[in-house]
């Protein structure tokens, strides 16, 4: 099918799973990357536990069966072009700070991902 | 006419909902400078005031502060 004329479509990924839950955090760096292949634009917001996937050093140690560890899907989706968001009151709630983050995700809040959620054609939730 | 708010110390949702308070009190036109230091509020001010229906005017950054500078469009 032909992309609609005009702007790009917009897919927004919000992931509110963490470490705890490897096998949960796959799945929208893939997806997000596989959305810019696409032509469509991608971001993926790490809100609750979620920001626990974006501390530095957690997701090289992160990788289940003959998958490439989550830090390499995480770099495909930034080299992709995928816009990665961490929730500021979430690594406060787990005592992370701004510069615990992987370099490349932008720091955001509560305005922003109601802002992400409206101007998105698509939302999906892990 | 324009008007200075310093929203340093607070953090978010907090620089928004104030944000929203302020420009409340200023005229249609006129100008809000808005600074803050929280690290999500310079996305999240400039995406409110798109939001709102207002207009970004300016934005800069000075170590962890940021101004934000919004016209009360409505």
């Amino acid at each position: 099918m032909m992309a609609e004329q005009g702007k790009k479509k917009k897919i927004l990924y919000v992931q509110t799973s963490g470490v705890d839950t490897p096998e949960r955090l796959y799945a929208p760096f893939i997806l997000a990357t596989t959305a810019r292949a696409m032509d469509l634009d991608a971001s993926i917001y790490f809100l609750i536990k979620g920001v626990t996937v974006v501390k530095r050093g957690a997701a090289e140690k992160i990788r289940l069966g003959n998958f490439p560890s989550v830090r390499e899907v995480m770099d495909q989706a930034l080299k992709a072009g995928v816009s990665l968001y961490a929730c500021t009151q979430s690594c406060d709630l787990i005592g992370m700070s701004k510069g615990d983050l992987v370099e490349g995700v932008k720091v955001a809040g509560a305005a922003t991902v109601n802002d992400l959620v409206l101007e998105a054609d698509g939302v999906l939730y892990f | 006419m324009e008007r200075e708010v310093d929203l340093t110390g607070l953090y978010c949702p907090l620089p928004v909902i104030r944000a929203r308070e302020e420009i409340n009190r200023i005229a249609v036109g006129d100008v809000l400078r808005i600074v803050a230091d929280d690290p999500a509020a310079e996305e999240d001010l400039k995406r409110w005031a798109v939001r709102s229906g207002h207009e970004v005017v300016g934005a800069s950054k000075s170590g962890e502060v940021i101004t934000v500078i919004v016209r009360r469009k409505k």
